[in-house]
C-alpha cells in the first residue's frame, strides 16, 4: 500500500513543499527513509515508531519505505516527523488516506506521541497557502504564529492521536489564540545617557534618515549605551514589518513558541563573528544582518572584526538583501538594517584624551585605523566622535521626546524630501574644493543635510543644515 | 679623483655593507685605495669583507653599472663630477657619490638658500603633524624646496604639505632610491618621484639599515640653509640633524611645545640653547627671507570670532564648545570655519586652529561659556 502526506521544509526563511510517500510491503521487517535525508531526519524513524506505539497505533512489522520528494535535495531537521507518521498510518489503513494527502503537517513527534512546535511556522503557513492544501497541521505552540499568515486554515493538534481523530472528524482542533503574545525587548530609555549632546544628535539624525552611524570614542564614553537605545527612537514596525521580523526570527529558531516580535530587532554580534555568522550561510540559516532586518545591527569594536567578515557585509548593506549560496542550495535573505558601529580612537583608547597620553606605537595605531577603511566605511554616512563622558553632565531628553521628532522627520522625508538650497550647494562645493571631502562624501553630506532639514521641518536644506552635515564626515585620519 | 674610481669604491662599499667615505679619505683617494697593496689595506684596518669586495670592484664593469642606472632613470654624481651638489661638498665627510631619482633628478639640486629642511619626530602629536604640513605647504607654495627624510610622522607631513601645493620637495633616503621605506610611504614615495627628487648616497638596491638613517641626516642638514625642527623628544634623531646643521653654519629653528611636554623636550631644548623660534608661517617667512603670508580677514560673525578665541586656548570637542542652543548650531558654525580654513580637526575629532589667530578679546558669548 502506498500513501502520501505533505510537509514543508525550511530553507533560509522560506518554506517549500515536500511530499512524503510511504510504502508498506510484505518482506523482512525494515524501516528505510530515502530522499537525501540527513541525520536528524533519519532519527525520525525512532521517534515515529515510539510515537505511533505510545499513541496506541499499530506499527506495521513489515517492509516500510519512506521517500521524501523532491529526492535530489538534502533535507534536515525534525519537522518531517508528523508527516512521516501520517503517511505510514494512511498506508497501513489507520488514518483516512484522502484527508492525509490534502493537509500539510509540520511538527516534531515526541516519544509519547505528543506534537512539538518547529521553527519557521509562519514561513511554512505562507508556503502552505501557496501550494494549496486544505489545512496546515501544527503543534499548539506553533498555531498562533502560523495563523498570522492568514493564508491557510491552521489545525492545532496536541498529539498524533489527536491529529488522526481530527482528520477522521472524530474530534475538534484546539482553539487558536487571536494573535500571539508580543515579546518586545525592553529598550532602555535615552534619559539614562548623561551628556554626549553631539552623539545624541547624531543618533537622532541617523534614526530620522536611516543613516548608518560610526561612533568613535574612548571606552566608557557611552557609545554602547547610545546604540542600545536606538531602536527605541525608531518608529514602531508596521504590521507587514512585524510579519517579516517574526518570519525571520522564527526561522532562525530564536522565537519562543507561540510568540511574535513586536519591536525592532537589535543585534550586537561579537567581533569574533565569522563572515557566515554575519551574512548567513551555515546550513542556509539567516545571519546577523538578516536577523537585524528592519532593526539595528550594532558592530562594537569595529576594527577588531575579521576583515573578510566586514567585507561580506558590503553587498547586503548595498542591496538590502543577501544571496547565500552553499552546496545545499542558495537562498535570498532580506537584510535592510541600520548599521551602528563603534570603535576606540586607538588600541589603548587614550588618543585625544586631554589628561592622559596615548601609548600606542605608530605602526599599531596606523594598523588599527586602517582596518576600518575601505568599502564598509563608505557606507557609514554619519561619523561622530564621542569624547569621554562627563559624569556630572545633565541627563538628556527621554526616548519619547526624540522618537516624536524622528517620526515627524521620517514622514516629511517620505512625503516631500527637502531639496538642496543654492547656499547649501555652494558651501558643499567649497568644501569639496578645499579637499575636505570626496565626491562620495559630498553625496553623503547631501543626504544627511536633507535629514537635518526634515528634522527641523524646513522645506529645503539650508547652508546651516549642510554645514552641520559636513561636521559628521568624520575626523581626518 | 675620477668618477669611475669613486663608483668602484661605492659599489664595493654597498656590497660589503659599509660606508666607504672615511676609509677612502684616509687612503688618500679612490685611486690610491683601489691600487693599494694587501699590506697597505691591512694597515688601514679594512674589514675583510670590504677588502675582498675592493678586489672584485677593480674588475667591476662600471659602464654596465652606469647603463643600469640610466635605464632605471637614476642620475649618479660622484665627487669627481661637476654635477655633484655643491652643498654636499661643504660636509667634512661628503658622500663619494649621490644617486638621484625623480622628475627633477636631471636638474641641479637647488642651492641651500632656496631650500628649507623640515624634520621631526616619527611619533608626533596631531598638532605637530599639522604645523609640519602647514610649514611645508607654505614654503613650497613660495617656491622654496622642502627637504626632509621621508620618515614616518613629521617628515612625511612636511613632504605632504609641499606636494599639496605642487611645490618642489627633496626626500633624502637611508636606502637605495629605488626602495620605498618605510613601506607604508609607498604612495608618498611615488608622489615625490612624480614632482620632486629622492636622493641617497647609497646605490639602488641598498636595503635600509638602522645606521644609514643617522648618516643621511647630514645630507638633509647640508641641503638647506634653514633647518626647522618641528617636534623632537629628548635624544631624537632630529637633534642629530640639528647638530650637523650647526656644524655647517646653517640656521636652526624650532617649533616650541608646551612647557614640560615630553613630545617637545628636544625642540624646547634647542630654543633654550638659542635656536630660532617658529610658531607659524610668518615666523618661517622671516628666516627664509620670503614674503609673509597674506593676512586673512577675520570672520565677520562675532560668534565665530568668539569661537576662534576659545580655540586659541586649546583644541576642543564640539560638545565642550556647545552653548545652550544645542549641538547642531555649534557644529554648523565649526564646519563653516573649517571650510574657510580657520579650523581643522585632529584624529580624535577635536577642533583646533588651522592658522594664526589673534584673539579679539571680545566678551565671552554663549559659545565660550560652558
Amino acid at each position: 500500500m502506498v500513501a502520501r502526506a505533505l510537509t514543508l521544509w525550511l530553507t533560509g526563511i522560506t518554506a517549500r513543499r515536500v511530499d512524503v510517500e510511504a510504502h508498506v510491503a510484505d518482506g523482512l521487517p525494515s524501516f528505510v527513509v530515502v530522499g537525501l535525508a540527513d541525520r536528524a531526519v533519519q532519527e525520525a524513524r525512532q521517534r515515529v515508531r515510539s510515537g505511533m506505539t505510545s499513541a496506541e497505533f499499530r506499527f506495521p512489522i513489515k517492509r516500510l519505505t519512506v521517500n521524501l520528494a523532491p529526492a535530489q535535495e538534502r533535507k534536515e531537521g525534525s519537522g518531517f516527523d508528523l508527516a512521516i507518521a501520517l503517511a505510514l498510518l494512511a498506508a497501513s489503513g489507520q488514518a483516512p488516506r484522502e484527508r492525509v494527502a490534502r493537509v500539510a503537517a509540520a511538527a516534531e513527534l515526541g516519544l509519547d506521541g505528543g506534537l512539538r512546535p518547529v521553527r519557521g511556522a509562519l514561513a511554512m503557513a505562507e508556503a502552505a497557502g501557496r501550494v494549496g492544501v486544505d489545512a496546515l497541521v501544527v503543534a499548539p505552540g506553533s498555531a498562533a504564529e502560523a495563523a498570522m499568515a492568514g493564508t491557510v486554515p491552521v489545525i492545532a493538534a496536541r498529539s498524533l492521536r489527536h491529529v488522526v481523530d481530527i482528520l477522521a472528524d472524530r474530534d475538534e482542533p484546539d482553539p487558536i489564540p487571536d494573535a500571539p503574545p508580543a515579546v518586545a525587548a525592553t529598550v532602555p530609555d535615552l534619559a539614562d545617557v548623561r551628556g554626549q549632546p553631539r552623539a545624541r544628535r547624531a543618533l537622532e539624525i541617523a534614526a530620522a534618515g536611516g543613516h548608518n552611524l560610526l561612533m568613535t570614542g574612548a571606552p566608557g564614553s557611552g557609545k554602547t549605551m547610545l546604540a542600545r537605545r536606538l531602536t527605541g527612537i525608531l518608529p514602531p514596525p508596521g504590521p507587514d514589518e512585524v510579519l517579516e521580523i517574526t518570519r525571520i526570527h522564527s526561522a532562525a529558531g530564536l522565537l519562543a513558541p507561540g510568540t511574535r516580535l513586536s519591536g525592532r530587532p537589535f543585534r550586537a554580534p561579537h567581533h569574533s563573528a565569522s563572515a557566515a555568522a554575519l551574512v548567513g550561510g551555515a546550513r542556509l540559516r539567516p545571519g546577523e544582518v538578516t536577523l537585524a532586518h528592519r532593526g539595528v545591527l550594532f558592530l562594537d569594536e569595529l576594527p577588531e572584526f575579521n576583515r573578510a567578515a566586514l567585507e561580506a557585509l558590503r553587498m547586503p548593506l548595498e542591496d538590502g538583501e543577501v544571496l547565500v549560496s552553499r552546496v545545499a542550495g542558495s537562498v535570498r535573505l532580506p537584510a535592510r538594517c541600520m548599521v551602528v558601529a563603534a570603535m576606540n580612537p586607538c588600541p589603548c583608547g587614550l588618543a585625544g584624551d586631554p589628561d592622559r597620553e596615548c601609548t600606542c606605537p605608530p605602526q599599531r595605531l596606523h594598523a588599527y585605523r586602517s582596518r576600518v577603511s575601505g568599502p564598509l566605511l563608505d557606507r557609514l554616512d554619519l561619523r561622530v566622535e564621542a569624547p569621554r563622558a562627563d559624569a556630572h553632565a545633565a541627563a538628556g531628553e527621554p526616548t519619547s521626546a526624540v522618537a516624536g521628532r524622528v517620526a515627524l522627520a521620517r514622514r516629511r522625508l517620505a512625503d516631500d524630501p527637502p531639496a538642496v538650497s543654492d547656499a547649501a550647494a555652494a558651501l558643499l562645493d567649497r568644501a569639496v574644493d578645499g579637499m575636505l571631502l570626496s565626491g562620495r562624501g559630498a553625496d553623503r553630506a547631501r543626504r544627511v543635510a536633507a535629514t537635518i532639514a526634515a528634522l527641523e521641518g524646513a522645506e529645503t536644506s539650508s547652508a546651516d543644515h549642510m554645514a552641520e552635515a559636513l561636521s559628521f564626515r568624520g575626523a581626518a585620519a | 679623483m675620477t668618477s669611475e674610481a669613486a663608483l668602484r669604491i661605492v659599489i664595493a662599499g654597498a656590497r660589503a655593507g659599509i660606508e666607504p667615505g672615511g676609509i677612502t679619505r684616509r687612503a688618500g683617494g679612490p685611486e690610491k685605495l683601489l691600487t693599494a697593496s694587501v699590506e697597505r689595506l691591512e694597515r688601514l684596518g679594512l674589514p675583510d669583507s670590504f677588502a675582498r669586495e675592493l678586489r672584485r670592484a677593480r674588475r667591476a664593469d662600471v659602464a654596465a653599472f652606469r647603463a643600469e642606472l640610466a635605464e632605471s632613470g637614476t642620475v649618479c654624481a660622484t665627487l669627481a663630477d661637476a654635477g655633484y651638489p655643491a652643498a654636499l661638498r661643504e660636509l667634512h665627510d661628503p658622500p663619494l657619490a649621490v644617486f638621484l631619482r625623480g622628475a627633477l633628478a636631471e636638474a641641479p639640486l637647488p642651492a641651500p638658500a632656496g631650500a628649507v629642511a623640515i624634520v621631526g619626530a616619527r611619533r608626533p602629536t596631531d598638532a605637530g603633524l599639522r604645523i609640519a604640513r602647514r610649514l611645508g605647504a607654505f614654503a613650497a607654495g613660495r617656491g622654496v624646496t622642502v627637504v626632509s627624510g621621508m620618515a614616518l610622522g613629521i617628515d612625511a607631513a612636511a613632504h605632504g604639505g609641499a606636494l599639496d601645493t605642487g611645490g618642489p620637495t627633496v626626500a633624502v633616503l637611508g636606502c637605495g632610491t629605488d626602495i620605498a621605506y618605510p613601506r607604508r610611504h609607498r604612495g608618498l614615495y611615488e608622489r615625490i618621484l612624480e614632482s620632486g627628487i629622492a636622493v641617497s648616497e647609497y646605490p639602488p638596491g641598498t636595503a635600509p639599515a638602522p645606521w644609514r638613517f643617522p648618516a643621511r641626516n647630514r645630507l638633509i642638514a647640508a641641503l638647506a640653509a634653514t633647518l626647522v625642527v618641528v617636534e623632537a623628544r629628548a635624544r631624537s634623531g632630529a637633534l642629530i640633524t640639528a647638530d650637523h646643521a650647526l656644524d655647517l653654519g646653517r640656521d636652526v629653528v624650532a617649533v616650541p611645545g608646551a612647557a614640560g611636554s615630553s613630545a617637545a623636550a628636544g625642540t624646547n631644548g634647542l630654543i633654550k640653547s638659542g635656536a630660532g623660534l617658529v610658531e607659524d608661517e610668518s615666523d618661517l617667512a622671516v628666516w627664509l627671507g620670503i614674503d609673509a603670508p597674506e593676512a586673512h580677514p577675520p570672520p565677520a560673525d562675532a560668534e565665530a570670532c568668539a569661537l576662534l578665541d576659545r580655540l586659541s586656548g586649546a583644541p576642543a570637542f564640539p560638545d565642550e564648545l556647545a552653548g545652550s542652543d544645542g549641538p547642531g548650531r555649534i557644529a554648523a558654525l565649526l564646519s563653516r570655519l573649517e571650510v574657510d580654513g580657520w579650523v581643522a580637526r585632529d584624529a580624535s575629532g577635536r577642533y583646533t586652529l588651522a592658522r594664526a589667530w589673534t584673539p579679539t578679546g571680545s566678551p565671552p558669548s554663549t559659545a565660550t561659556a560652558r
